[in-house]
């Protein structure tokens, strides 16, 4: 995203934004774009002319330079290509918009259930109900001594068996790092069985139908071959929910938003969130609500917090005023 | 870009500020009460700021503001009274005595009215559009010790310790004769700690309120659900600590708050030496600004909102045992870019 905002745009809202074609990066509005495009993708690089298209570089390239375009700058690797005319929206294949919705969507409903899982709040516009609510657990004394207990007994196994270096059977916590294979994507792998988050709302003309084949584009009209490389160069996209089952082998480091490089996809820790979501949707419990000890973000929040005027009965002023520099004693001057 | 400009004051005061304020015609007329017994009086023009007078006071100033002219100035003082000075001859007139220090001081153009704010638990009010000096003010008993006064055209809001918050209607302070009126409402603060600042809206609908706690709320004045709905609050003024000291975040306090008299957002300044512009509508925050050398201790907008004066000097922490601000209490005037502090006004 181009600019965070302080409340959280819906998902009408984020899919509204304009967008590039050539890197993917989205914008408040359609003029701001179109100077993105001229800055980074339609500049000459020897004179520093900021052409309308790809398609006027070129020729620009061709007559003053008396050189070839062959690709586009600052352009995902398989958005290159010169045979496409993009100006601002304008002349962007239908599939690619269509691959980018699926993409705002998603990361939409990725952050919202980041969201609600960190706060404990109801999407909004709901009262509660719905989605993964914070559940506030009443213990008892005995249980939470019991607990601590557990606690106790478990940290010490820990090191028992840290000095005897045999490995511990613990799940791994998860803010722990995302696996090699996720780390190069920010959405997660396709899960079989199952489907992106619930109450997602499904997007079924976007869906690829089972069965269809790879590099085909499902209900969409396919590109005329003149269409060059670009559609038939990118990946095939998985769809979400991904019906197939299975992922295509080297899917996730084959999408072109893979290649957007930092800051274009959404949702840094997106992966914590999905492994949450896929645990909470398996039954598992995060860590936080079982036996685990408390999170180390609370602790150090704790811990951490320092304030640097802590009095909250006395203020400053008041602390100012009895310093003997400071102190009026109404005798003296009486 | 509209020109934006920051100088800094030549004769600033020798110990920490109290209070600033401009006056709020549009004659760029700063005053700033500080803790070496003083008030200074500065004339700002285009890109400089120059000492017109200083007012010598017994002791420690802790407020000040302007009364119905430019020429006329109030001021709360440690040695509890409540003084009008005549800011071209120098005379000083005791308006009021508390039998605690003054802490705050407001005055009301609408209404005529001089609020003033003491330790003593009392707030007390002077009608000076009838009754003459000598009359005996107007004593209005509270529940705590007050922290922080504003009025706004209508409503004066006075923040009490144990986060007790009173608000009053000026018309009925107005026409209060010898029995003290009650509040209009009484609120809760929606912070936690010890309330450091309060800034009325200067289109009466509301107010923002700060803590010590690096926070900031904003509420409004109308007492339905739909308009409570709408306050919020928002951590401001904090830094990460290093992560040898253990990380996590060092918080300062919010000293200062300010609304801009013309496009009705606001500034805040903290312990930590920052200035940040909020728009309340849009809750956003526009600008911060660069760090200035010491903790804010209070802002002030020009009447006509060109200015934004900005008065900084060490804070007071926990576990200090003395304080000196010589030397490094300064006062900055920043000349504000046309649009520099326009809100966006809600999407």
């Amino acid at each position: 995203m181009g600019k965070k905002k302080r409340g959280h745009p819906d998902v009408e809202e984020l899919l509204a934004r304009p967008w590039c074609y050539y890197c993917e990066r989205d914008f408040e509005d359609l003029k701001l774009l179109i100077s993105h495009q001229k800055a980074k993708h339609f500049k000459c690089e020897r004179c520093g002319k900021r052409l309308n298209t790809a398609g006027g570089l070129s020729v620009h390239m061709n007559q003053v330079h008396k050189e070839n375009l062959t690709s586009v700058e600052n352009a995902l690797a398989n958005r290159q290509g010169l045979d496409i005319e993009i100006f601002g929206m304008e002349g962007v294949p239908e599939d690619i918009i269509q691959q980018h919705n699926q993409r705002i969507i998603q990361n939409f409903y990725t952050a919202q259930a980041e969201r609600q899982a960190a706060t404990g709040n109801p999407p909004r516009g709901l009262s509660g109900g719905q989605g993964p609510t914070k559940k506030i657990k009443m213990e008892t004394s005995e249980e939470i001594k019991k607990r601590l207990a557990d606690h106790r007994a478990k940290v010490a196994a820990q090191k028992e068996a840290a000095a005897n270096g045999t490995p511990l059977p613990v799940v791994p916590p998860p803010a722990t790092g995302p696996s090699p294979s996720q780390a190069a994507s920010p959405f997660p792998p396709p899960q079989p069985g199952f489907p992106y988050p619930a109450g997602a709302p499904a997007y079924p003309a976007m869906a690829y139908q089972p069965g269809a084949a790879p590099g085909a584009f499902g209900n969409l009209p396919a590109r005329p071959p003149s269409g060059g490389p670009v559609p038939s160069a990118l990946p095939q996209r998985p769809s979400y929910p991904y019906p197939g089952g299975v992922a295509p082998p080297g899917y996730p480091v084959a999408s072109p938003v893979d290649a957007l490089g930092p800051g274009a996809g959404k949702g840094p820790g997106g992966d914590d969130i999905d492994q949450l979501i896929r645990m909470a949707e398996a039954g598992i419990k995060p860590a936080k609500t079982g036996e685990e000890p408390p999170a180390p973000v609370t602790e150090k929040k704790k811990k951490g917090m320092r304030m640097v005027y802590d009095d909250t009965e006395v203020s400053p002023e008041e602390k100012m005023a009895m310093l003997p520099r400071y102190r009026w004693v109404e005798e003296a001057a009486a | 870009m509209a020109p934006s400009t920051q100088f800094e004051v030549s004769q600033p005061p020798t110990d920490a500020i109290s209070s600033l304020v401009f006056s709020s015609d549009s004659s760029h007329r700063l005053l700033v009460s500080s803790w070496d017994k003083h008030v200074y009086l500065y004339s700002i023009t285009d890109d400089q700021a120059s000492l017109l007078n200083k007012y010598e006071h017994r002791a420690p100033v802790l407020d000040v503001c302007f009364g119905a002219s430019n020429n006329v100035a109030f001021t709360a003082g440690m040695d509890r009274q409540v003084k009008r000075i005549n800011l071209t001859t120098g005379d000083q007139t005791v308006l009021s005595k508390h039998s605690e220090p003054v802490r705050c001081v407001v005055y009301s153009p609408s209404h005529s009215l001089l609020i003033s704010a003491s330790w003593d638990n009392t707030l007390h009010v002077h009608n000076l559009s009838s009754s003459s000096d000598a009359s005996e003010p107007l004593v209005i008993p509270l529940p705590g010790k007050p922290h922080a006064l504003s009025s706004s055209p209508t409503k004066l809001v006075v923040a009490m310790t144990a986060r007790l918050v009173h608000i009053y209607d000026l018309p009925v302070l107005a026409s209060a004769t010898t029995t003290p009126p009650s509040p209009w409402q009484t609120r809760e603060s929606s912070l936690k700690f010890l309330t450091r600042a309060v800034a009325c809206m200067p289109n009466d609908a509301g107010y923002a309120t700060s803590s010590i706690e690096g926070r900031v709320a904003v509420e409004w004045f109308e007492d339905t659900p739909e308009s409570q709905a709408r306050k919020y609050a928002f951590k401001c003024h904090r830094q990460a600590a290093p992560e040898e000291e253990g990380g996590g975040d060092i918080v300062y306090p919010v000293n200062a708050l300010a609304f801009h008299p013309v496009y009705g957002t606001f500034a805040s300044g903290g312990g930590d030496g920052t200035v940040a512009l909020w728009d309340a509508e849009a809750k956003r925050r526009m600008r911060q600004y660069q760090k200035f050398p010491e903790a804010v201790a209070s802002l002030g907008f020009s009447g006509d909102g060109k200015y934004l004066a900005i008065g900084v000097c060490p804070g007071f922490e926990t576990g200090m045992e003395d304080y000196d601000g010589k030397g490094r209490t300064r006062v900055f005037v920043r000349e504000l870019g046309e649009t520099e502090a326009k809100g966006k006004g809600p999407k």
